[in-house]
């Protein structure tokens, strides 16, 4: 007996210049203790599925066809009360961003009782504890504010708010992308343990192919509102049937295949870049001990040749200060940083400037709202006094068509393209300028996951045809193992290991990049990964 | 464009040309006391009738208009240059200039301002003219556009596209002028209107309590009179209702312009519709 039955479902949304379609032809099922993963990118349908599913469909969004049957109920054309009675009792939401699912002035104990209350379940302090307890959360934790708990542990507690009325099936929305890898492994091990317990049905929404095939039983690929593809998770990644499915398999990045390292430094070469016992601590405190250092005493040397240096840690590792001290948009509180064999300070910030640029993670407010995307590449030109004018288009065409981009994109508004295409006109803008060192703080982390590897083939150009240094920060092992020529592991502001990323990653020899290595969602459903946390 | 701003826009475009219109069909020196019969009701000479004084209101009503828009737009200028100057300062630069700054504005919010204005004001018996007014009230019209336009720029300072343009070698005026500013502009036209709005308030509050410019006929100083000569025990009804139409139509057409533009400059207001 399935839980959920869709069929032929079709949602749109109804606006004035026509029906726009964001489901069609989709059915699926789902049975009892089954987790399937719902696969696609950004505009896919896969969020919308979820919220039809829950009723939570907003005005000029809407259900234009077809069934979706929950234990046998029809849910289509249910009133507003009927699926507020559903909701959490027989589905329940594990929501994308748990910093923001919490309400900020009510302790997690008036959380949970408030969602059970609703529902007119008792709630006393053991029923709570026991929730808690289920998702790994100790009793005392009841008592503290969202504020007080880091990620992994709010969006556990939204697991514990989920599971509490025993639901018959689980949607997670990407639970796990606002979290760093290591506390992405525990908490889907989490999630899947209280699923177990329940005997209730999953559905894993997402768009990393790795975490799917480390964590389901069926996969449905998405694309454009179709379903391209569904069946059994080692099916579909040892023989996908459609190309698309089989382009999303092979676009995650996978330690140990399709290396593009570059040659290697000479080894006479001049430093480019040299940190000599760097600190970094933020803010001061009149009262009590000193705050930790965001940076314990760093040394750093990037040799004088293109060369790609990968700074992989985890969130809070300190690698986002690195990058902003080497642009110079911070001052460390302690130690020498070297331009070319002159401290920063005494550089000439025109020719510092241009010298070191950088494409920054978020790709949505790189570009000033208010301007085409053309005033972002084209201030540098007129302030760096490299060109004006014709010239200065020119310039600027010449380096779209080098990243793949059509250059009339230029005269568009941020707003009109996509999170890929804006990150390709941010390494346009680098390579139009000519630095001697890009630094790319996370710039495909929130690009989707078809887009990736061609973003970071582009840094490797920048390297290899252009003799751009990079400086490549990222909480992900697989990819700073494929573009970088040298690797350095970042663990609460110390460098627990540095050097070639082979010998790095093949054979750490520190346990914490164990650990990081042991997290990474791997394209392989057999490799057993969430249940051994 | 929404509802709201072409409502209040339409109003406010109302007003101008009425007074306008009057500029040209009206003598506007009958608006100096015995121009004509005391306490007239309104007849074919004086359309909108007299006031005790002789004065000829639909040429109170045109010069009082624009005397009271000057001392409002006076006024709230001079404070939204000051706030936005102020603000930018505070947030931009940040510590101790932003402590000073932020310290000043938190305290003089405060402070009632009509009370502040009516000692200023007492200070000039009888030698008050509306420009000397407008820059009274000013004095006290910098506090709420420095902390609402403060927190803005915070906002945007922390921007990417901010970031961006220092390592495009742009420097702080730059990138106050060509990148924050043009993003601003809805947010400062909603803050020039609510503090014009503000200053008008503040000029009629201090008129009626006869305060304001003897020798010249704002709007404020017609309600004065109107209420120093009786006209309700007397049953003047024009010299009432006249001054304070125009005064309820000024004040909802900027009223609507401000909520307009906030839904303009504020999309999490727009996406609510």
């Amino acid at each position: 007996m399935s839980v959920l039955e869709i069929d032929n479902l079709h949602v749109g949304y109804e606006l004035a210049a026509g029906t726009l379609s964001a489901v069609r032809d989709l059915s699926l099922s789902l049975a009892a203790g089954e987790r399937l993963g719902l696969v696609g990118e950004s505009g896919s349908g896969k969020t919308t599925t979820a919220l039809a599913v829950m009723g939570l469909l907003r005005a000029p969004g809407r259900v234009l066809g077809g069934q979706i049957r929950l234990d046998g109920q029809d849910l289509v054309g249910l009133d507003d009360r009927a699926f507020a009675a559903l909701r959490l009792a027989r589905v329940a939401y594990v929501p994308q961003g748990a910093m923001n699912a919490l309400n900020p002035v009510l302790r997690v104990s008036d959380s949970i009782t408030h969602a059970l209350r609703d529902h007119g379940a008792p709630a006393d302090a053991n029923r709570i504890a026991d929730l808690l307890a289920q998702v790994g959360l100790g009793a005392d934790v009841a008592r503290r504010f969202p504020h007080e708990l880091s990620g992994g542990m709010k969006q556990r507690v939204c697991i514990a708010i989920a599971i509490s009325l025993g639901p018959r099936l689980i949607i997670a929305d990407e639970p796990t992308s606002a979290l760093d890898v290591v506390t992405q492994k525990q908490v889907m091990a989490t999630l899947r343990q209280a699923q177990d317990r329940l005997g209730s049905a999953m559905i894993l929404i997402g768009h990393d192919m790795g975490l799917m095939a480390q964590c389901v039983d069926r996969v449905a690929v998405m694309r454009d509102g179709l379903l391209v593809e569904e069946g059994p998770v080692r099916r579909v990644f040892h023989a996908p049937e459609a190309p698309y499915t089989a382009e999303l398999i092979r676009s995650v990045p996978v330690i140990g295949q399709d290396r593009r390292a570059g040659t290697a430094a000479p080894a006479a070469a001049a430093d480019l870049l040299r940190f000599d016992g760097v600190e970094m601590r933020y803010g001061k405190s009149l009262f009590g001990p000193p705050p930790a250092p965001a940076l314990h005493k760093l040394d750093l040397v990037l040799p004088d040749a293109p060369r790609i240096l990968s700074i992989v840690g985890q969130s809070g590792s300190g690698k986002t200060t690195i990058g902003s001290i080497a642009l110079g948009l911070l001052a460390p509180s302690a130690g020498r940083v070297l331009w070319r064999g002159q401290p920063l300070a005494a550089t000439p910030p025109q020719t510092f400037r241009r010298e070191v640029q950088a494409v920054f993670q978020d790709p949505y407010s790189t570009f000033n709202p208010f301007y085409r995307v053309a005033h972002a590449l084209s201030v540098p030109l007129r302030r760096f006094g490299l060109a004006t004018g014709d010239a200065a288009r020119a310039l600027m065409e010449e380096s779209c068509r080098a990243v793949g981009l059509d250059p009339s994109l230029l005269d568009r508004f941020a707003h009109q393209l996509s999170g890929g295409q804006r990150q390709r006109l941010m390494v346009a803008r680098a390579l139009m300028l000519r630095p001697r060192l890009l630094v790319a703080d996370e710039p495909v982390s929130m690009v989707d996951a078809s887009m990736r590897a061609a973003i970071l083939d582009l840094l490797v150009d920048l390297r290899d045809r252009y003799g751009i240094s990079v400086l490549y920060i990222t909480h992900d092992l697989a990819t700073a193992w494929r573009v970088g020529d040298d690797i350095l592991v970042l663990e609460r502001g110390h460098v627990v290991e540095q050097g070639d990323p082979d010998q790095v990653l093949r054979a750490p020899s520190h346990q914490y990049t164990r650990l990081l290595l042991d997290s990474i969602p791997m394209p392989d459903p057999d490799r057993p990964w969430s249940t051994a946390a | 464009m929404n509802r709201r701003l072409l409502a209040g826009l339409a109003l406010l475009g109302l007003l101008v040309l009425l007074a306008c219109l009057g500029a040209l069909t009206v003598d506007l020196d009958d608006a100096r006391p015995l121009s004509a019969d005391v306490a007239q009701p309104p007849s074919w000479d004086n359309p909108l009738g007299t006031d005790t004084a002789g004065r000829d209101l639909a040429a109170v009503l045109v010069v009082g208009t624009l005397l009271t828009a000057k001392v409002g737009l006076l006024a709230g200028l001079i404070g939204i240059a000051v706030g936005t100057t102020l603000a930018f300062l505070a947030a931009y630069h940040g510590g101790w200039v932003d402590r000073v700054i932020s310290f000043a504005v938190d305290v003089l919010l405060t402070v009632p301002g009509l009370l502040v204005l009516v000692v200023i004001a007492s200070a000039w018996p009888g030698q008050m003219t509306t420009t000397l007014m407008a820059l009274v009230i000013a004095l006290l019209a910098w506090r709420e556009p420095t902390r609402q336009i403060r927190a803005q720029v915070l906002v945007m300072r922390e921007a990417g596209y901010v970031r961006m343009a220092r390592l495009s070698g742009q420097g702080s005026l730059a990138i106050i002028f060509q990148e924050m500013m043009p993003n601003l502009m809805p947010y400062l036209g909603a803050a020039l209107v609510s503090s014009v709005s503000a200053a008008i308030l503040a000029s009629v509050g201090l008129e009626a309590l006869g305060l304001g410019p003897r020798d010249e006929p704002t709007l404020g100083m017609t309600i004065y009179w109107m209420i120093s000569e009786g006209a309700f025990l007397r049953g003047l009804w024009w010299w009432i209702v006249e001054p304070v139409t125009i005064l309820v139509a000024l004040f909802v057409g900027m009223y609507l312009v401000v909520i307009g533009l906030d839904e303009f400059a504020n999309p999490r207001l727009r996406s609510l519709k």
